[in-house]
């Protein structure tokens, strides 16, 4: 779960940077799934990357999973990404590593045993139909391909919360709509889901409150 | 296909490559290791002087057998100028050892003289050899006393030359100190750009590792490792490299430091325990010190570059 209040975020500084949020308040409860609307430039990206702890909010109060960013320190921060899970646009694996090593990453992080991590990257990535790949680099793959790892390594250590940034729009609708029947089941596991998107299609087919932003305000919640 | 696997992602192998850093480090090393031989090599000529030798004043008694003068301070006990003299120095405080020359060690001292006078019962004067604490000046304040005494009490003492031999030592250690710290910053300043070349390289996976939690002081640590090790390695080498320099240079230096009694001739290369004696114990300490020394510089520089460049990370 998350809440904001009056969250105001810019680009270079808060003094003479660009807005990208203005004023924004929010509180989505734990396993709630929400989708995240705007044209380009609305701030949906800005607020997802406040949520995976990406950028500090300019102004205003940020409580994620329970704790206050601004206030909590650095190691707290660390502790509390380590239950984030994040899908961004760019992919953000890196090109040196296998596919199995990018999938594994966040469990070695968190100290797993060997055998434990090859169990689960082998779990997922066999549900995301890439168990073939696991010995390929990115570079490799296509860009759905690439969708798909990322979406693995975001979920793999089931994240309390999870933001993706236009998950779908490297997959095809069948990829599609598996990724958002697992969306659908992690949120009733009681991860709390925030998707950004353009395609009006999937929201039509997978109706559920929105957040819809417009030139960094809020312009409709829950509605 | 084989998978090849990085624990974490940050590839240090990649970020600090295993050549380059031991190889300046090294140099580092060995520029600290002969900057300290020869501070150690000054400490060790400056105890010789002030304590050894150099700092021995000599008293010549002539007629020591004939009767002391008696003074008041004597009462009235019948001495020997020669016994007079000895029970003065004694009751001197600031000097730490005496030892009055044998008639053999004397005959031996002055064998040149006598032969050419070709008179063996010329008669000798006693002589005695004092050494005084550092900074005391003793023999000053004991010179009238003895002539008081033994009229005709000669005495050499070479404090002045050791006093100024010490400071030269003195500034010779200040010199070697100044070049230790130097080399030592300049040693820092090749982590810190090293480090930082290599935090540039791998900053995508450590912006991502960031994101997925992992802290500051794993990161920093990891780094720190890597560097701790290859400073180390290099460490190692620059004391290796700088063993048969400061052998060569303590053998031409044995017969002005402590090891003055070592034999002239070189040791057979086979011989190790020769060899091994040539270095003052102090000189071994410090080649065996150099490289753990390199290693915690190296890890703790480390440290504190990363810590410092992941600030920039929310």
């Amino acid at each position: 779960m998350f809440r904001l209040h009056d969250v105001s975020y810019a680009y270079g500084g808060s003094q003479t940077g660009v807005a990208a949020l203005s004023h924004v308040s929010l509180d989505v409860a734990q396993g709630e799934f929400r989708w995240l609307l705007g044209p380009s430039g609305a701030g949906k990206s800005s607020l997802l990357s406040i949520l995976s702890l990406e950028v500090q909010a300019s102004s205003g109060m940020v409580e994620i999973l329970g704790v206050p960013v601004r206030q909590a320190r650095r190691a707290g921060l660390a502790r509390l990404r380590r239950r984030i899970g994040a899908v961004k646009q760019d992919f953000g694996l890196l090109p040196d590593m296998s596919v199995f090593d990018n999938v594994a990453l966040p469990l070695r992080l968190q100290h797993r045993a060997e055998a434990e991590i090859a169990h689960e990257v082998h779990a997922i990535m066999k549900w995301v139909g890439l168990e073939h790949r696991l010995d390929a680099l990115p570079p490799q793959l296509s860009g759905g391909e690439q969708q798909r790892v990322a979406i693995a390594r975001a979920v793999i250590y089931r994240p309390a919360l999870l933001v993706a940034d236009e998950p779908t729009n490297a997959l095809d609708e069948r990829q599609a709509g598996r990724l958002m029947r697992m969306f659908h089941r992690l949120a009733e596991l009681g991860t709390t889901i925030v998707v950004a998107t353009h395609n009006d299609a999937i929201v039509a087919k997978y109706p559920a409150p929105t957040i819809e932003l417009l030139h960094g305000h809020l312009v409709r919640d829950h509605g | 296909m084989a998978r090849q696997r990085y624990h974490d992602g940050l590839a240090l192998r990649q970020a600090l490559p295993g050549r380059f850093l031991p190889f300046l480090v090294g140099s580092m090393a060995f520029l600290a290791a002969l900057a300290l031989a020869g501070g150690i090599a000054a400490h060790s000529l400056s105890q010789r002087w002030t304590h050894g030798a150099g700092a021995v004043t000599t008293v010549q008694v002539p007629g020591p057998t004939d009767p002391a003068t008696i003074t008041a301070a004597m009462g009235q006990m019948p001495a020997t100028r020669i016994d007079a003299v000895l029970a003065t120095i004694a009751a001197t405080p600031g000097i730490t050892d005496t030892h009055r020359l044998s008639d053999a060690e004397l005959r031996a001292l002055l064998a040149p003289w006598i032969e050419q006078t070709g008179d063996p019962s010329l008669p000798l004067p006693a002589v005695i050899e004092l050494h005084t604490a550092p900074g005391q000046d003793a023999a000053a304040s004991l010179l009238p006393r003895l002539q008081a005494q033994a009229p005709g009490v000669l005495m050499e003492h070479d404090s002045v030359w050791s006093d100024r031999l010490a400071a030269l030592a003195g500034s010779l250690q200040a010199c070697a100190g100044l070049a230790v710290l130097v080399v030592m910053t300049v040693a820092v300043c090749v982590v810190m750009a090293a480090t930082r070349a290599g935090l540039l390289t791998r900053r995508q996976a450590i912006g991502l590792i960031h994101a997925l939690g992992a802290t500051d002081s794993y990161i920093s640590a990891r780094f720190a490792t890597r560097v701790g090790l290859l400073a180390l390695w290099g460490g190692v080498w620059g004391s290796v490299l700088a063993l048969p320099m400061l052998l060569a240079l303590s053998h031409l230096a044995a017969p002005f430091t402590a090891m003055g009694d070592a034999p002239a001739t070189t040791p057979d290369w086979r011989d190790v325990h020769a060899w091994s004696a040539l270095l003052p114990s102090a000189l071994l300490w410090m080649l065996v010190i150099v490289p753990p020394a390199a290693g915690l510089t190296g890890w703790a520089t480390t440290q504190l570059t990363v810590r410092a460049w992941l600030r920039r990370l929310p």
